[in-house]
């Protein structure tokens, strides 16, 4: 007689049986019945990992954090935001990640108290949570977070900022268009993006001609999202920019705006060889479909970058049309 | 632990999903949703929380079709294109319809996608001629995110288990038979259906490092799912589509022009120049590296060191950090930083693989494979160029299928006498004084598939791999030698990566033609429409040895255009232009 | 026919002092998807998690979901 298979299928044990080797002497334990109350993806779950995330063990501490990113709502954020002055930074990096993986909005809650906490740590974490939870009561305290000291409380302010499109918050990232932190800058010209006022536009052209690249990167990237015929001219001298990056996303925002004016300037970018940029080209082209383009794209129907084939291929069809 | 136990137990179940890596955890909690009643098991060799191609991660998707950015018409036609051809658009035109659905699902497991700084999803390389990528910015808890779904849903896991054997019966599936890897006790799991999911066969050619883990694949995935398929009697395609791919030399690592060439990182020769224009992974694409490095200009380099500073630590950002986060190790080992200097590639050794070419067990576009109530997904089905979305994708087609499957059947009746012979078989190795160990076993296989049957293909070359393998197996089944159950595991993976030789070896005698570029380059044939624009099927001969036919490929639900049949063909760069960044 | 006993240099490194397999975590054999580590007992009776087989795909969840930051993953020495 063949003797049977002890251990088969992962368990389903209740959770306070669980929780009770929380109160095991050894941290090692400790943090095995934290995982265990993890993987039980059960909500039950939560008030032990929030004891379990006050232990005296850094290591079981730690592990709590991460636990409870498997979980939502407002006592796991609560939990979460108390570890955020932990004395030992591993903690406080585990709480902050876990923090950004929250979708209940009511989850902002616990966040909300927190959004002027005088530690610079604490606050960008706590902005960084409330951000994707949008919560409209978040955007005062974030248009003061963006006079802080910090450029990481100062990035993640413009986030929430941005995330909540309001309009009311127009002149906060203007002046954060402005900041003298290039990723503030590239970032609040981002956020700009919701918006339709001239103000904006007004910006962003302004983003165009930054001394950094990613900066005119991101203005010529967002223009297409928010920019009218005005911006055209200014997108038309960004074409001719150093960095390709920058001219790539100056023709595909042209082509958004429908620039047919701009056709003629494109077309002859079609000969620079960089590959990314004439496969943009090609298709803005195509977009754009003015016929007198044709002769540009007719040269590079059989390039060697299959990609830039399709493009010219599909743009030609358009002029025809 | 590892010390072998004698143990049999029998379980029932309504579906028994094989591998718990991508395919595998999405069919089961699709099929547990539809039918709630049901009792779906979901087993891996490896523990569900990790197991699987996205062990840690990944940084994105590659082939999203999203609704406004790309067509379902659009991506059937590209993958059309870049399968030469030969492609049942079904399968690839319902992915491409409902993988959207998918995104969104996943999204709300917490898996993110990326979006911009106004919360909505970031589609800024994407127009409307169709692009396909959406990175990933938290890639690195998928694995996490799905094992919560699959606790939510109470899915009965099963981990350490290595299914050896499936069992059929009544013209149908009937089970598996499965081995723990820590102990050799057996478990029989009879099922109404069965799901395969169990990745690539990414230790069948031998890296150059010759370190036998050291695969692209990952190492665990060593091609159980095709010699299971097979022994079964289910039908494989174009397995001749070997899976080869341009790689970090030595890391064995992807380049990842997904992440690098929108960035304007490119491929390169010694020189530093440009050669080929696209670095999208297809055969033609290998083929010119190829051509590359026999013609003495290589080696062939990934190039970024022209890109910006901020460019370079974006890409490091994103490649060190998911799918793979040991390259910055790598890279720190070396000395060798992107900004300073260009980073050799290499060639891969082959593999089978879907996720990148077209090989695999054969389905349709209900992930139905050829016997009844057995489905495959993921990288060992033959859906081309799939990727991690398509595994999720399909492994929902399977999922969905097989909880309505169940209500019409009851358990099929399955000859015990099976079971018997498997444990003789498996535990053969344990039963020895002393003799052969597996990693001997399994290096020799190896480096005989990269002697004999790497690309470019020799019909003379096969034949001698044919007859080597057949050696190697006599000695594998009358000497290998197993301590313990770990040993046992390994041995009963040589024995899956030996089959899956000697069927890419049986597969590329078949079709005589050449086709996908370096993938199937027969040197001595050329390519032959008129009699080769068709599937090659392979199955377990009579006589236990691989049969072949030839099967059509279905009428295309797109028409592709005969000016863009060639999209792939030409890829090198014309000397008179100059790469220039 | 005997085995040869040769000696290999194993990748994944676990720092013993910070190792708490012997308060009975088992994080990193749990994870590992080739099954290549295990749990010693040390000369001293206290235990130790550690590489058993050298078929390591450096993949790091063993190193990524140690709660003591006591697992190192290395690059093979025959590919590093």
């Amino acid at each position: 007689m063949i003797p049977t298979v002890t251990e088969l299928f992962e368990d389903f044990d209740d959770i306070s049986d669980l929780a009770e080797g929380l109160d095991d002497p050894s941290p090692g334990a400790r943090i095995m019945a934290v995982i265990e109350l993890a993987d039980s993806a059960d909500p039950a779950a939560i008030p032990h990992l929030a004891r379990a995330i006050t232990d005296v063990d850094a290591s079981v501490r730690k592990q709590a954090a991460q636990a409870l990113t498997d979980f939502d709502g407002p006592d796991t954020a609560a939990a979460l935001v108390s570890v955020l002055k932990d004395p030992e930074p591993s903690v406080i990096e585990a709480a902050a990640i876990s923090l950004t993986e929250l979708k209940d909005p009511t989850s902002g809650n616990a966040i909300l108290p927190h959004l002027d906490d005088e530690d610079e740590v604490k606050l960008a974490a706590c902005l960084a949570g409330i951000k994707e939870l949008r919560r409209p009561e978040a955007l005062g305290p974030a248009i003061n977070a963006l006079q802080h000291r910090s450029t990481t409380v100062r990035v993640q302010a413009v986030g929430v900022i941005g995330w909540l499109q309001d309009e009311a918050a127009l002149p906060a990232l203007r002046e954060a268009a402005k900041d003298a932190d290039k990723l503030v800058r590239r970032t609040a010209l981002a956020a700009l993006g919701f918006s339709n006022s001239e103000h904006a536009e007004a910006t962003l052209v302004n983003g165009l001609v930054d001394s950094e690249w990613m900066v005119r990167e991101s203005a010529a990237e967002t223009l297409a999202k928010t920019g009218g015929a005005s911006c055209v001219e200014a997108l038309r001298i960004a074409l001719d920019d150093e960095f390709w990056q920058v001219r790539l996303k100056a023709v595909r925002s042209l082509g958004r705006l429908g620039a047919t004016d701009a056709a003629l300037q494109i077309a002859p970018m079609m000969d620079i060889p960089v590959p990314n940029l004439r496969k943009e080209c090609a298709a803005v082209l195509g977009e754009l479909a003015v016929p007198e383009t044709a002769q540009f794209l007719e040269k590079y129907a059989d390039d060697a970058d299959p990609d830039v084939r399709k493009n010219v291929r599909w743009a030609l069809e358009k002029l025809a049309a | 632990m590892d010390e072998i136990l004698d143990g049999l137990t029998q379980i029932d179940c309504d579906i028994l999903v094989i591998g718990g890596g991508t395919a595998g955890p999405m069919a089961a909690l699709k099929a547990k949703r539809k039918n709630p009643e049901a009792n779906v098991v979901l087993l891996d060799k490896a523990n569900v929380k990790r197991s699987g191609a996205i062990s840690m991660g990944m940084d994105g998707l590659n082939n999203s079709v999203i609704p406004g950015y790309a067509t379902p018409e659009q991506y059937t036609k590209e993958i059309t294109i870049a399968n030469d051809g030969i492609c049942d658009q079904a399968a690839v035109y319902r992915y491409a319809q409902e993988c959207y659905g998918i995104i969104q699902e996943l999204d709300e497991f917490g898996i993110r996608f990326q979006k911009d700084q106004n919360g909505e999803y970031d589609v800024k390389k994407v127009h409307h001629i169709g692009t396909y990528v959406l990175p990933m910015p938290n890639g690195d808890t998928v694995k996490k995110a799905l094992y919560r779904q699959l606790r939510k849903a109470r899915i009965n896991i099963i981990n350490r288990f290595m299914a050896t054997r499936l069992l059929t019966g009544e013209g149908r599936v009937a089970g598996a038979i499965c081995v723990n890897t820590r102990t050799a006790e057996f478990l029989v799991v009879r099922a109404k259906a069965v799901i395969m999911g169990l990745g690539a066969a990414g230790r069948l050619g031998l890296p150059t490092s010759g370190y036998l883990y050291g695969t692209y694949e990952n190492a665990s995935n060593s091609g159980e799912g095709y010699a299971m398929a097979y022994h079964a009697g289910a039908g494989l395609a174009n397995l001749e589509c070997y899976q080869i791919n341009p790689l970090i030399k030595d890391y064995n690592g992807p380049a990842c022009a997904y992440v690098a060439g929108p960035m304007g990182g490119y491929t390169a020769n010694a020189k530093g120049e440009r050669f080929i224009e696209c670095d999208y992974w297809s055969g033609q694409m290998m083929q010119e590296f190829f051509d590359e490095l026999q013609g003495g200009k290589g080696p062939v380099y990934l190039k970024l060191n022209h890109l910006a500073e901020e460019t370079i630590a974006e890409i490091e950002r994103v490649l060190h950090i998911v799918e793979r986060p040991t390259r910055g190790h790598f890279h720190e080992g070396r000395g060798t930083d992107y900004r300073k200097q260009m980073i050799e590639m290499h060639i891969s050794e082959i593999g089978f693989c879907s996720g990148h070419s077209a090989s695999g067990v054969f389905v349709d576009e209900h992930a139905r494979t050829t016997i009844p109530g057995l489905y495959a997904a993921g990288d060992m089905a033959n859906v081309p160029h799939n990727y991690m979305l398509g595994a999720f994708t399909n492994g929902a087609f399977a999922g969905l299928d097989a909880a309505d499957f169940i209500n019409d059947v009851d358990y099929a009746s399955f000859d015990e006498g099976e079971v018997e012979a498997e444990r003789t078989r498996v535990l053969a190795p344990t039963k020895r004084e002393d003799g052969i160990p597996p990693n001997q076993i399994e290096y020799k296989t190896r480096r005989l598939v990269n002697d004999y049957l790497q690309p470019p293909k020799v019909t003379a070359k096969m034949e001698l791999a044919q007859q080597r393998f057949e050696e190697v197996r006599e000695d594998m089944e009358t000497g290998m030698y197993a301590r313990d159950a770990h040993e046992l595991m390994r041995a009963l993976e040589a024995s899956t990566i030996l089959d899956c030789a000697e069927m890419a070896a049986s597969a590329s005698m078949f079709r005589t033609e050449s086709r996908w570029g370096l993938y199937h380059n027969r040197v001595e044939y050329e390519r032959d429409d008129d009699n080769w624009f068709c599937h090659t099927i392979l199955t377990k001969g009579a006589d236990g040895q691989p049969v072949h036919k030839k099967q059509d490929v279905k009428p295309y639900v797109v028409e592709i255009a005969e000016d863009e049949k060639d999209a792939y063909y030409k890829q090198r760069v014309d000397p008179s232009s100059v790469a220039a960044e | 026919m005997p085995l040869a006993q040769t000696a290999t240099t194993v990748p994944v490194v676990v720092d013993d002092d910070l190792c708490i397999a012997d308060k009975g975590c088992t994080v990193c054999v749990d994870v590992c998807p080739l099954d290549v580590l295990r749990i010693a007992v040390k000369d001293d009776g206290t235990k130790t998690a550690y590489m058993k087989y050298d078929e390591c795909w450096y993949c790091m969840p063993c190193e990524a979901d140690c709660p003591t930051d006591a697992v190192t993953v290395n690059l093979p020495y025959l590919l590093k």
